[in-house]
């Protein structure tokens, strides 16, 4: 009651806490590499020399970070719009043709549980250059997209259907007023966890794509190397862009489903 | 199939609208058997029965939404269809649309209906409504921002909006609580008494049945058939604990089959 | 009330939520075995009530005690039966009943003993080995009433579990109410809104304000069971108590 107002505030508030949780995190990542006193566990401050290095002075070809980050966002988005614009008419049409889905099933659900990674020999044969990795990254978003988007055609609530049929609308008014605005949270949720996975396959994709820009290739360059500390930095850079795509994401989805009683977050 | 004993006013005064006279199945699972009567304009009629006995089934019947297995639910010899006839619905569900604001919600059957949205007439009409279900002030909030009572007078007044040739209502207060279904079951009479229109009224509340009812049609439970049928002439407002109010609730609910 | 026993004493109750004083100073005695029932206009605080003299929350002023002793579920054996269905899905009628039994690890035999008389005094016993989804919502709440009681407890609180159910069943049920308590004679609380409903099954009616919820008035009602709502006695009482609450004004 009067106390739910504040819920989640504390003394801190939730920025508070999570710097505090990220500076206790920090502090036992130094504690252990310093104890360990390994190779292969750099501090954290030599991982931030490495990240200032590599954005003033580039990597071991001169490339700068910023220009890693540059490519690996273009060719995630690049993926990312290709699923989308496949994945959601796609999925609505099969939403609101159930059977037009249940007879292709032999062929989506298969395809669908085929990891982005075991494409990689056949996108290395018929594919070049930057469709390679936008290829990948689309594999790992489509489906979510489209599972998302068809399920929420399937859910949505028979009353809100009844409602403009009890009417007399057409089935084209239906789907427009109806069906689209209903489904469109969940259409996006499911363009948010597309792009989480999108980002997971930058990796993947960029193993096999040939070109010497990007985080994942940053990262396999320093692989060879055994320069860990340059490692860590594309990993919290991935982790880091990643978390932050996300949060605009909710960010967006609070402010433009206003309407929603709750939104659950993944 | 008993009849009131009263003498069935309405029968040849009031114009016949829809004409009953059907069965419907499900699969093999017989849901209503040889149910026929008829619908005179401007009346209140309810229908009551136990629950799960496949009202709410008969009122997607008689409003359109479903087909018949076998006979017939017409309009002037039509089959009942929201696309030719002003039918209106409320639901027993709560129906408002969660992104539309209720000014919206309320417009939607008047812009099926073909009405311009922007037109004087359609916000007249509109304000007029909203008015008359006592929700003046509310038009520019969203469903989650107001009461359970609150929507289904959204639901009634986007009902009446389209002024309807026939109005159902399908357990509209069944998910209330007992304090608002009484005050939403005087508004509903004062909102009847102010535009008078047929309505086919579904309940498992029997005190509501006598309360609200110009006629009275009671369901047996499933496969549900036509037990009885009553005309309640009590002046209105009728007291719930008037003696004949409760003679004729107590005689009803005798009738109405316990689900054991 | 003549001759009964004091079971539980309210004195000075209060209950606040930061700022908001829901229960003011509330003081009454509920009586060994007695029906009574609690009513009041929406939003009233009657749950709050409720979970405070059960011990659901935690007073903020005042005392309840039930025999000199504060309420303590360890100790005191509280029943209750709420609204929404409760049956579990996976348990049969008979596993279900047993369940509070079972949790008090009640000896076997007498298990069988006790559930047997109570689903045969709630007319379940040839239902004993059906699932909730086999089974009517009347049943279903039959069920509940059935696991509250088997357990003999000193205090059964009912939160409006008949809301649900049609006007014929709605009957039914309470007429199997009345007849498992005056078997048992158990001490019950039961909340509703219904007002009807509180006059056809209680002893005693205390009606409660609105917030700050104090207890505006106690209504007696001695008619017999089973009671007839046409009944111009029953007819006064309703009237009484629906004026007392007067929730539109």
């Amino acid at each position: 009651m009067a106390n739910d107002k504040n819920a989640g505030s504390g003394k801190l508030g939730t920025f508070g806490y999570n710097a505090l949780a990220l500076s206790i995190f920090i502090l036992l990542w130094a504690v252990v590499s310093w104890i360990s006193e390994s190779l292969f566990l750099p501090t954290p401050w030599t991982v931030l020399k490495s990240f200032l290095d590599l954005c003033t002075y580039g990597d071991v070809e001169g490339i700068n970070l910023g220009m890693h980050i540059f490519k690996s966002t273009l060719r995630i988005f690049a993926g990312f719009v290709a699923a989308c614009i496949l994945g959601i008419p796609l999925g609505i049409l099969m939403g609101l043709y159930p059977r037009v889905y249940d007879s292709t099933k032999s062929v989506i659900e298969p395809i669908r549980f085929i990891p982005p990674v075991a494409w990689i020999p056949l996108v290395i044969v018929l594919l070049v250059g930057f469709s390679r990795y936008a290829f990948i990254i689309w594999l790992g978003a489509f489906f979510p997209i489209f599972i998302g988007t068809l399920l929420s055609v399937r859910s949505v609530n028979p009353t809100h259907i009844d409602v403009p049929r009890s009417f007399g609308a057409k089935r084209l008014y239906i789907i427009k007023k109806i069906v689209i605005p209903s489904t469109l949270p969940d259409i996006f949720t499911g363009m948010r966890v597309g792009m989480g996975i999108g980002w997971d396959c930058i990796m993947a994709a960029e193993m096999i794509g040939g070109e010497n820009e990007g985080l994942g290739v940053m990262i396999l360059k320093y692989a060879e190397l055994i320069r860990i500390e340059d490692i860590m930095v594309g990993m919290i850079v991935i982790g880091a862009i990643g978390f932050l795509i996300n949060e605009v994401f909710i960010f967006v989805e609070r402010r433009v489903f206003k309407w929603k009683e709750a939104i659950v977050i993944s | 199939m008993e009849r009131g004993d009263r003498d069935f006013l309405g029968g040849s005064m009031e114009r016949e609208l829809i004409d009953v006279d059907m069965s419907m199945k499900f699969d093999n699972l017989s849901v209503l058997e040889d149910i026929k009567f008829k619908v005179h304009e401007n009346e209140f009629l309810v229908i009551v029965g136990p629950t799960g006995c496949g009202k709410t089934t008969l009122a997607r019947l008689l409003g359109g939404l479903s087909k018949p297995s076998s006979g017939h639910v017409t309009i002037a010899g039509e089959d009942v269809n929201p696309k030719i006839h002003n039918v209106s619905f409320v639901f027993q569900e709560p129906s408002c649309i969660p992104w539309l604001t209720l000014w919206d919600d309320i417009s939607m059957g008047l812009e099926i209906k073909g009405a311009d949205p922007q037109s004087a007439e359609t916000k007249t009409r509109i304000k007029e409504v909203i008015k008359l279900v006592g929700l003046d002030g509310f038009e520019e909030y969203f469903p989650k921002q107001i009461s359970g009572g609150m929507k289904q007078r959204v639901a009634i007044a986007r009902a009446y909006a389209t002024k309807p040739d026939f109005l159902l209502m399908d357990e509209p207060f069944g998910h209330l609580d007992a304090q608002t279904r009484y005050l939403m079951q005087i508004e509903i009479m004062r909102i009847w008494e102010r535009e008078k229109k047929t309505v086919a009224y579904i309940t498992n509340n029997i005190e509501e049945a006598v309360y609200l009812a110009t006629r009275i049609i009671v369901l047996s439970k499933l496969p549900a058939r036509i037990k009885a049928e009553h005309s309640i002439n009590l002046p209105r407002p009728r007291d719930l604990t008037g003696p004949d109010f409760l003679r004729i609730r107590a005689e009803i609910t005798a009738q109405c089959e316990v689900v054991k | 009330m003549a001759g009964r026993k004091i079971k539980i004493e309210v004195r000075n109750l209060s209950k606040h939520f930061d700022d908001l004083i829901v229960l003011h100073q509330m003081d009454f005695d509920i009586y060994e075995g007695e029906f009574l029932c609690v009513v009041g206009p929406t939003g009233c605080g009657k749950t709050t009530f409720c979970n405070v003299v059960t011990g659901l929350l935690p007073i903020t002023e005042g005392s309840i005690t039930m025999g000199g002793e504060k309420i303590d579920f360890k100790k005191h054996n509280v029943s209750f039966v709420f609204q929404e269905p409760s049956c579990i899905p996976w348990r049969t009628i008979w596993d279900d009943v047993k369940i509070g039994l079972e949790i008090r690890k009640v000896p076997k035999n007498e298990i069988n003993e006790r559930v047997s008389a109570i689903l045969d005094l709630t007319g379940l016993t040839e239902f004993k080995d059906f699932y909730p989804s086999q089974i009517s919502a009347g049943m279903k709440q039959r069920v509940v009433i059935a696991r509250a009681f088997v357990t003999e407890p000193d205090l059964l609180l009912m939160d409006e579990p008949f809301g649900q159910l049609d006007s014929s069943t709605r009957f039914y049920i309470e007429n199997q109410l009345i007849k498992v308590w005056e078997k048992t004679k158990r001490t019950v609380i039961f909340v509703t809104h219904n007002l009807e409903e509180a006059v056809y099954l209680s002893e005693r009616i205390l009606v409660c304000t609105q917030k700050p919820t104090g207890i505006k008035e106690e209504v007696f009602v001695g008619l017999p069971h089973p009671r007839d709502i046409t009944d111009p006695e029953f007819v006064k009482i309703r009237n009484r108590v629906t004026d007392l609450v007067k929730w539109w004004e």
